[in-house]
């Protein structure tokens, strides 16, 4: 059977790292407060305490962390008291990321983060490993999942070192200026807000010199809050980078925390293009990737983790969207607009609403002021749903929706009620027709409806 | 493109030609509405028994637009019970429902991931089952109940027979 590699360990200095991260948290959590109250040398003292605690908890954590690769599975050992295993099936998984925030890139040091279907969060984050080990893992992974299976007699080759193809840095397809990035984030409705906050504090001060220095502080904090998107975006896609080789995407980006992503090309949900208002004058636009298992893990904090270019022009972009989706064309899809009638929904939008079909993908457009496009391939639908609400009955239209695994779904919207179940049959022929073509992981598990019953075996051997 | 291409026009009856509806079972209706009385018992005795006490006119309102919502509702469960349906095509399973908000699913067998079959105490009373199909993607709805246990355990074997002859994962 599978030749059990040995356990690795996560680097050394792990620990240290994971502690310097509790620091800050001690810090907050003891607060100024219980300063003021202890003074500084007793706080000192806490803050000392509390610390070991957390250094010898990572270390005990860091002993008893393995990793190893079985067969076509990485498998997570964590924790003393309450062990887990964690057996992560690489057919699954959907991108590979390496993180290396600010003290992991003074020590040499990055976090490996993979995505999985199904997975509500990020799974194994593998923190720290070397560079070089991450790398190496990160490629070894790739290899393993973009691999059919083996038969079980060259299972020790699996297991082996060398993978047959590294999916490295293909040709640079982009590089953001970040003169672009910079200026795209000024023309945020968050950044042009910030002259008039500025103003008002001027004002208020010039005319009200009693005003408070606490009043003064907190309308700093609140432009600060107000700023604190933009100032994230540029400082997390800072010298974006966007490479492809002939399987997967590989996107850098990153100031403070460098990040470096992975993702197969045949594990793309949809691409999603957006117009911001503010950047019409330029001609920019946004692209953001639909990766399954990424479902909105930074959601919350504002930040998508899968963005595929920050800004930039149409040209860019389609040469962009391009290579993701190939054959793809931006501007030449033709949207056809819902019927005339269903003006009283959209009174402004409705010219502006429409959808294309093109060989490959179905894409949707909409939104009056910020535009966007989303792009989604036939291969990539999971089902497709219609809907028809009271008011939509009236004016006989209904909603046509085509979901993806990403947890979002392009909407049809409102189209004439035979259209929409004409689009209904042909999204569900064409996905069906893109899966046989294109049968994604069909390497894994063959679809086998020409097999004999009495021969058929177990698992479909791969065709020699 | 021709994208306005003929087609059936009916809300509930897409390919009446090609597609072979099965109606769920009735003895739904009496599960949906023993479900709606309690919830409408929980509600309206609440408002009588204040009413009762009070005597003002606004809870006497109340009361009466409660119930006459609930007894309309009565009415449309018959209707909506009557509307819930599922095929079997050779690729694909369809299940549609919904009145005032009407609802097609079409989930490819090969998408599936896992089915449920459950039924509850008051399902189980009345000798009935429900099946749903779970696909990657959170917003497939392709659920079917009112299901006798023999056809939700055929339908069950079936879709998972299909689902690993076709699976191709993502």
């Amino acid at each position: 059977m599978v030749i059990d590699e040995p356990r690795r360990r996560l680097h050394p200095l792990s620990p240290l790292l994971r502690s310097a991260k509790a620091l800050v948290v001690i810090v907050v959590a003891l607060s100024w407060q219980t300063l003021r109250q202890v003074g500084l040398g007793w706080f000192a003292l806490m803050v000392l305490v509390l610390l070991l605690g957390a250094i010898v908890m990572s270390v005990v954590s860091w002993y008893n962390t393995g990793y190893h690769v079985v067969g076509h599975e990485l498998r997570v050992y964590e924790g003393l008291l309450w062990r887990r295993t964690r057996a992560i099936p690489l057919e699954r998984l959907q991108s590979v990321e390496v993180v290396r925030p600010l003290l992991a890139q003074l020590t040499g040091l990055a976090e490996l983060r993979l995505e999985v279907v199904g997975g509500g969060k990020t799974e194994a984050p593998l923190a720290y490993l070397s560079v070089a080990d991450a790398a190496a893992l990160r490629d070894r992974l790739l290899a393993i999942a973009g691999r059919p299976v083996a038969p079980v007699d060259s299972a020790a080759e699996v297991a082996g070192v060398a993978p047959v193809r590294v999916p490295g840095d293909g040709p640079l397809l982009l590089a953001v200026p970040n003169r672009d990035l910079v200026i795209s984030q000024l023309l945020t409705p968050q950044a042009l807000v910030l002259p008039i906050g500025v103003a008002f504090v001027v004002l208020q001060f010039g005319f009200d010199p009693s005003w408070s220095f606490i009043g003064v502080a907190s309308t700093l904090t609140a432009i600060a809050g107000v700023l604190l998107q933009p100032v994230r975006r540029i400082l997390s896609d800072w010298n974006f980078r966007l490479s492809r080789d002939d399987t997967a995407l590989r996107l850098r980006f990153g100031l403070v925390e460098t990040r470096s992503q992975t993702v197969p090309v045949d594990r793309v949900q949809g691409v999603t293009a957006t117009w911001p208002l503010l950047w019409r004058a330029q001609g920019w636009l946004r692209l953001t990737l639909d990766v399954a298992g990424v479902a909105g893990q930074d959601a919350a904090n504002g930040t998508e983790t899968d963005r595929l270019l920050p800004v930039g022009t149409a040209d860019v972009a389609e040469r962009v969207a391009g290579s993701v989706l190939p054959g793809v064309l931006l501007s030449a899809l033709a949207f056809q607009p819902p019927p005339e009638r269903t003006r009283w929904f959209h009174p402004l939008a409705r010219p502006k609403l429409g959808v294309a079909l093109t060989d490959k993908i179905v894409a949707t457009r909409e939104g009056l002021l910020t535009r966007t496009v989303m792009m989604v391939p036939f291969a990539r639908i999971q089902s497709v749903r219609v809907v028809q609400g009271p008011l939509q009955r009236l004016l006989g239209v209904a909603t046509v929706y085509a979901d993806t695994a990403r947890g979002r779904s392009a909407a049809l919207r409102d189209r004439d009620l035979a259209e929409a179940w004409w689009l209904a049959a042909e999204l569900a022929e064409r996905g069906r027709v893109a899966r046989l073509a294109a049968p994604d992981r069909g390497r894994v598990v063959v679809p086998a409806p020409v097999l004999e019953p009495e021969s058929a075996p177990l698992r479909p051997q791969p065709s020699a | 493109m021709d994208i306005a291409a003929a087609g059936p026009t009916s809300p509930l009856e897409p390919w009446p030609d090609t597609v072979d509806w099965q109606p769920v079972s009735r003895d739904l209706i009496w599960v949906e509405l023993i479900r709606w009385g309690a919830m409408a018992a929980m509600l309206l005795v609440p408002l009588g028994v204040l009413w009762g006490i009070f005597g003002v006119w606004p809870l006497g309102l109340a009361f009466v637009v409660v119930l006459v919502l609930m007894l309309w509702r009565v009415w449309t469960i018959f209707r909506a019970v009557r509307a819930w349906g599922y095929a079997e095509r050779d690729h694909d399973l369809l299940v549609r429902h919904g009145l005032v908000v009407r609802r097609l699913s079409i989930v490819p067998y090969a998408r599936m991931q896992f089915v449920d079959v459950s039924a509850g105490p008051l399902e189980r009373a009345f000798d009935l089952a429900t099946v749903q199909l779970h696909t990657a993607a959170a917003a497939s709805d392709a659920r079917v109940p009112g299901l006798r246990p023999a056809e939700a355990s055929r339908l069950r074997d079936r879709l998972t027979a299909l689902g690993e002859d076709r699976a191709e994962g993502l």
